[in-house]
């Protein structure tokens, strides 16, 4: 459907004239299209069913197993492209929501004229915004305006899902990148909304160390536990008891993105662990109140914090578990039902909530008993086990739970203890159990109490920051970018995170984390008792360890490429989104790294930001997604144009990025291959010397002497080499028959496809 | 028959063929012109008894002149042992190429007829085994693996105990010889 250019240029202040509109404002599904099908020609997808059956409809169930069709006419390619593009609507919907309830919330509480200041560092606000829609937010009601353009896309794609709309998987593809894309804009209006709304840290690098780890909260006091990645709630419960004086007397405490922004307002406040500590930690019975409010948060919390003896407070109208509405009733009536009546409540009122949970913790934390298990009991406990090993069997991540039960049965504890650390505390293996062994409790017996540091979330890059990284990136001589993001879904738990993050920010790339993974970091010390957030600096730098904040903070990632684009090169960045994203294809080594990437969030997410050309790695869970983005670097359609002349390369141009979105098996493969995705059309032979000594740096160390298979196809030139390695790589070249070959003076895709892009815009 | 992990219970039609004894799986290996043995991490990371898991592959490949694929970091530790790999793709990558009935094979031979696979980790080998039995007609896949892969063409049952395990290696690698 055709767009009225003088409505589009009234939602985003075309007047406005802080850069002239580009070709693509408010894009619609189809505008961008050509862009992500240029993509997916040389990233093609891949897919790995899940389920071989389609049960959308009531013609089904279909097999559509090697090549049967269902009785629509979709087959297996096209239904798993189908499934991705539902999930990432999911996950699309859940940041959108999350962004729409924050930007009203706040517009109620400041009004929707209230300014959006992101400090002195930070002119260039909403990269993201401002290149996808063409708009520059100013304040709280732009916002709002970005959420609806949001909302009015995610209609369409939803839509395209329903049995007999869409049906080419190359289709649904585009769908899911303009799903991710859209993703990454709702994260961005949402963190930029607290940001100002709560006046979180922004324009400083050197954010507060905040205490990490369930062994950090302090049992002794009224213990108030927030689940989830809205703090509207908990930030409530901060701001009461403030007021109130009682900050030092109450523990306010999260578990998943909450605890990012609550310590973003409170660097008081306590940082629980990633999701995967979820039902650990509610069974140790130390919240004395938990407010759950959206994303991330078990189904089965109301049953789960009866058993635990504390309060339940849900907070949002995603979750509202069957409870009572109470939001109408006063607060002192609220309390009383939840203190004397143990009525567990829903208060969509976040201010309210706040309140009540600080009473109630109060209230009741005196009267409850906080006793963890001992090594006797849960030895006694694990005696009934009868060594069927259903527990194991049962477990997502495929450990020997039972094996390790029955030593510590035996008296030997390592074993269980090592299981801890790998457990996502789900609880399935405890539902397979015929002897009804309570194991998750007994992990309490074995669980360090040890306590961490982790960096609060800083937010945005500074645009001097990248005004600094700028050219060294784009060159080359920065070897990259990688940005450790997503869920605790790890296979061999926080140690491989921590382990990678030291890896690359030792090597002077810059580290980015967010969400779980910079949780995850934090719970590793070294040597000298330091986590990764003590031993690094803070800064967008080379060796810097950064920490974004939440799972909306991860837009900040994305922004620092665009802003590269935009502020260091001067790319107008207005409405002009294939550019850009050519650019950071192109230009700008950065890689994404995902390895426990376990939600429909987390798959919107990495697939937005493969539209904007960065790669995504993901672990050994992440074949469940269904679908990757693949490449085979020597087959694959690697074409492209050398802006300068705008002719196209006649000769093999390396596969870098190689592939978009792919699963690694092991923390080891990963690594070399992390280094190599960093490699990027645009290094010079500086940059490009340095990227493959780490390549083969890496590839000696993890996968053994000699070099990689496809090192050849990264050397253009003898200048290329990295001069540790010279003489033994130029005895390879020679032997395998190596010839030298031009260097693309500025590598583009665009025009290679149909754009309304100018060419012109990227030199 | 359900596999050991509940994750990779099948949900679907087409089922794997279990193969109990090592005489016909040596039999299906022997029938297949290009076969290609897929070693994942496991074998580098486990031991089965007190012999190092690579080291029962190593002796089935040798024994039926398998080309190898080592993935994840499994080239490390062949070369430590003084064993050359035919190549090394991480899993999704190999499973990529071997979609492609044109792709030429580890050995620029012509791609491959019947994969087998070791040693991935098992709910990721399950989903590469999804793609080659949708995507893959031109090759059948064999999962000698201990836990069993319902999404195989053939299978082991689940063998729960080490001893049966090398067993059937030993087993395997008599008729393999022969």
């Amino acid at each position: 459907m055709s767009k009225n250019k003088e409505e589009t240029l009234k939602i985003i202040k075309g007047e406005d004239a802080w850069e002239p509109v580009g070709p693509t404002p408010l894009p619609d599904i189809t505008d961008l299209r050509n862009w992500s099908m240029r993509l997916l020609k040389t990233y093609k997808p891949f897919y790995a069913p899940f389920c071989d059956l389609c049960c959308n409809c009531t013609y089904g169930k279909c097999d559509l197993t090697a090549g049967k069709k269902g009785a629509c006419g979709i087959d297996i390619a096209t239904h798993q492209a189908r499934w991705v593009l539902m999930q990432c609507c999911m996950g699309l919907s859940a940041h959108g929501a999350h962004g729409r309830h924050l930007i009203d919330y706040l517009i109620n509480k400041h009004g929707k004229d209230y300014k959006i200041d992101l400090g002195l560092q930070v002119d260039v606000e909403a990269p993201i915004i401002r290149t996808v829609m063409g708009l520059k937010p100013e304040i709280l009601g732009d916002l709002r305006t970005v959420i609806e353009y949001v909302e009015r896309g995610l209609i369409h794609l939803v839509s395209s899902t329903h049995t007999g709309q869409e049906g080419h998987y190359l289709d649904f593809e585009n769908k899911s990148l303009h799903a991710g894309m859209l993703d990454l804009l709702a994260m961005e209006a949402a963190d930029i909304a607290q940001i100002a709304g709560y006046n979180y840290p922004t324009s400083i690098a050197d954010t507060p160390l905040v205490e990490l780890g369930w062994g950090a909260i302090d049992k002794t006091k009224p213990v108030i536990l927030a689940i989830g990645h809205n703090a509207a709630p908990i930030n409530a419960t901060i701001d009461y008891l403030q007021n109130n004086n009682l900050e030092d007397k109450v523990e306010v405490c999260g578990i998943c993105c909450t605890a990012h922004d609550v310590t973003r307002r409170s660097d008081r406040a306590k940082v629980v662990g990633h999701l995967a500590r979820q039902l650990f930690f509610i069974r140790c019975g130390i919240a004395d109140v938990i407010i759950t409010d959206e994303q991330c948060v078990r189904t089965d919390v109301p049953e789960e914090a009866t058993r635990a003896g504390a309060s339940l407070i849900a907070t949002s109208d995603k979750i509202c578990y069957g409870l009572e509405d109470v939001t109408e009733k006063e607060i002192d009536e609220i309390v009383k039902m939840i203190t004397e009546e143990k009525k567990q409540v829903l208060i969509l009122d976040p201010d309210k909530a706040g309140e009540v949970a600080a009473r109630v913790a109060i209230a009741i934390a005196p009267g409850r008993k906080k006793e963890f298990i001992n090594e006797k009991t849960a030895m006694k406990l694990a005696k009934e086990c009868n060594g069927c090993n259903l527990c194991s069997e049962a477990c997502p991540n495929l450990l020997s739970v039972g094996k390790s039960v029955k030593e510590f049965a035996d008296g030997e504890v390592d074993k269980l203890s090592e299981t801890f650390k790998l457990c996502f505390t789900c609880g399935k293996c405890e539902q397979k159990c015929p002897k009804n062994i309570p194991i998750i409790k007994i992990m309490q017996a074995v669980a360090t109490k040890e306590t961490y540091k982790m960096r609060s979330g800083r937010g945005p890059i500074h645009d001097v920051e990248i005004r600094q990284v700028g050219s060294p990136i784009v060159l080359g001589t920065i070897p990259g970018i990688v940005a450790f993001v997503g869920c605790s879904n790890y296979p061999k738990g926080d140690k491989e995170i921590a382990e990678m993050m030291d890896e690359f920010a030792r090597r002077k790339y810059i580290v980015v984390a967010s969400g779980c993974a910079a949780m995850a970091a934090g719970m590793v010390k070294d040597k000298e008792g330091k986590t990764i957030w003590e031993k690094y600096p803070p800064g967008f730098e080379a060796g810097g360890v950064l920490n974004v904040g939440s799972c909306v903070a991860n837009s900040h990632i994305a922004g620092a490429a665009i802003k590269v684009a935009n502020i260091f090169a001067k790319l107008p960045g207005r409405a002009n989104y294939e550019c850009i994203a050519d650019y950071i294809l192109n230009r700008v080594g950065a890689c994404g790294v995902a390895w426990g990437a376990y939600s429909q969030k987390a798959l919107a997410i990495g697939t937005g930001f493969n539209r904007w050309g960065v790669p995504v790695v993901l672990g050994p869970h992440s074949a469940k997604y269904k679908r990757l983005y693949l490449s085979r670097k020597e087959e694959d359609d690697w074409n492209i144009m050398d802006g300068r002349t705008e002719k196209m390369m006649d000769e093999y141009v390396e596969p870098a990025p190689e592939h978009l979105a792919i699963v690694i098996e092991s923390k080891e493969r990963a690594i070399v291959s992390i280094a190599k995705y960093c490699i990027r059309r645009n290094d010079t032979p500086v940059g490009r010397q340095i990227k493959l000594n780490h390549y083969i740096a890496l590839y000696k160390k993890y996968m053994g002497e000699g070099f990689p298979d496809d090192l050849h196809l990264f050397i253009r030139k003898p200048t290329d080499v990295p001069m540790f390695f010279k003489r033994e790589v130029m005895d390879y070249l020679k032997k395998i028959g190596w010839k030298p070959r031009q260097q693309v003076g500025l590598p583009t895709l665009i025009n290679t496809y149909p754009t309304k892009a100018n060419i012109a815009d990227i030199k | 028959m359900k596999p050991y992990w509940d994750v990779n219970v099948l949900t679907g039609t087409k089922t794997a063929k279990i193969v109990e004894d090592p005489v016909q799986w040596a039999s299906i290996i022997k029938k297949s012109i290009r076969p290609l043995y897929i070693l994942g991490p496991d074998t580098v990371d486990r031991n089965i008894g007190d012999k190092l898991f690579l080291e029962y592959c190593l002796d089935v490949a040798k024994a039926g002149n398998l080309p190898i694929c080592a993935t994840a970091h499994v080239r490390k530790k062949m070369s430590e042992m003084g064993v050359e790999t035919d190549s090394a793709y991480d899993i999704i990558e190999i499973i990529n190429h071997l979609k492609d009935p044109e792709w030429q094979g580890v050995r620029k031979e012509g791609n491959h007829d019947l994969i087998m696979f070791t040693g991935v980790r098992c709910d990721l080998a399950e989903r590469g085994l999804a793609t080659l039995k949708h995507f893959a007609p031109h090759l059948k896949t064999m999962a000698l693996c201990r836990f069993s892969h319902p999404n195989a063409d053939f299978a082991l049952p689940v063998i729960r105990k080490d001893t049966k395990w090398q067993e059937y290696f030993d087993g395997l690698v008599a008729n393999l010889i022969n």
